[in-house]
């Protein structure tokens, strides 16, 4: 009664100049052409890399105005999760009233994108329906104002800027992981 | 989220393993320092997309254990099914046989007749001539099967051997 824990040993390993070798070299064919086309990935990659397609670059530098030019916005575009980056917001003469500028940030890029740290910091800081209004003292015209942004999660996010009387600047940033 | 934390170890391992695949076989029983340096960078680099700012203990305890399963689940399909072995490991290659290069095999895995002779060498071989059957094994050694055994199987005769 044969074991049915063994089998009889067959000779199954393909065989090439009478050694049992176990070459295919039809597959290893279509391997060498999947491995070109990877390469051929990876070099892709690196250029969209090197464009700022995947953020950090040319490509996902962008600008945004009001009509009036009273705010401009300095942004990425497309960011990277985990990864920090500055959104810097450009306040015309204008922009600014009884020697203040107030400006709204919506949770979008407070919560979503991650906003660390605003510099130079605000006088007042007041929470909003949506987000939070800064308050800032203005001794001379044009100012500039960073926010520090580390987005934790990959995503689509949307925010809005508004200063007070303008109209407001949204805009979509996409985080790649 | 615990998700991403298990998503990024899985993830990170595939990867390496496709880049290891792909980068391919040298030949050698041992890693070469330049083989080294591709080796702890590679790590190293994943390391830092897979932990991220999570360094908590229970992150790298479910970070080790998905790394361990896609490793068995990997192991077990290359066991079960041989085209899965094949796309893992690849196949042995024969370099030369009947005193004849397989010239293509030698340039798409970066193999020169030197290497093969280094290996010949190792076996006593003197010359290329010495050589029936050259092999690069799936796991990147090369086997050589010398021509004297065919040699010596010629002058013995069959009842010598009983």
């Amino acid at each position: 009664m044969p074991d049915p824990e063994t089998n009889p040993v067959v000779d199954s390993v393909p065989k090439v100049n009478e050694i049992a070798v176990g070459e295919d070299l039809a597959f290893q064919r279509k391997w060498w052409r999947f491995e070109r086309i990877i390469w051929l990935l990876f070099v892709v990659i690196l250029v969209c890399d090197l464009l700022g397609l995947f953020g950090r670059g040319w490509f996902s530098k962008a600008k945004c105005s009001t009509p009036d030019h009273a705010l401009t916005v300095d942004y990425q575009r497309i960011e990277r999760a985990s990864t920090p980056s500055t959104l810097t917001l450009h306040f015309d003469p204008s922009s600014v009233q009884d020697r203040h500028i107030v400006v709204f940030v919506s949770n979008g890029l407070i919560k979503s994108l991650g906003a660390r740290r605003i510099s130079p910091q605000p006088a007042i800081s007041a929470l909003s329906e949506g987000g939070v209004t800064y308050t800032f003292d203005v001794r001379s015209a044009p100012t500039i104002v960073e926010i520090r942004l580390q987005p934790q999660m990959p995503g689509e996010y949307a925010f809005r800027i508004q200063t007070a009387g303008n109209a407001p600047i949204r805009r979509t940033v996409l985080v790649v992981p | 989220m615990a998700i991403f934390i298990i998503a990024r170890a899985a993830f990170g391992y595939m990867f390496l393993v496709l880049m290891v695949r792909v980068v391919g076989r040298r030949p050698g029983k041992q890693l070469t320092p330049f083989e080294f340096v591709l080796i702890f960078y590679l790590g190293g680099l994943t390391l830092t997309g897979m932990v991220g700012s999570e360094g908590s203990l229970t992150n790298a305890i479910t970070q080790i254990i998905t790394v361990a399963l896609c490793h068995y689940v990997l192991s077990y399909l290359r066991f079960r099914f041989t085209t899965f072995a094949k796309i893992l490991d690849g196949t042995p290659l024969v370099l030369m046989e009947k005193s004849t290069w397989r010239t293509e095999t030698l340039k798409r895995v970066n193999i020169q007749d030197d290497d093969v002779m280094h290996v010949a060498r190792q076996q006593g071989i003197k010359d290329l001539s010495g050589i029936k059957t050259a092999v690069l094994e799936s796991f990147g050694e090369i086997t050589i099967v010398p021509s004297r055994v065919d040699e010596e199987e010629k002058s013995d005769p069959p009842s010598s051997s009983q």
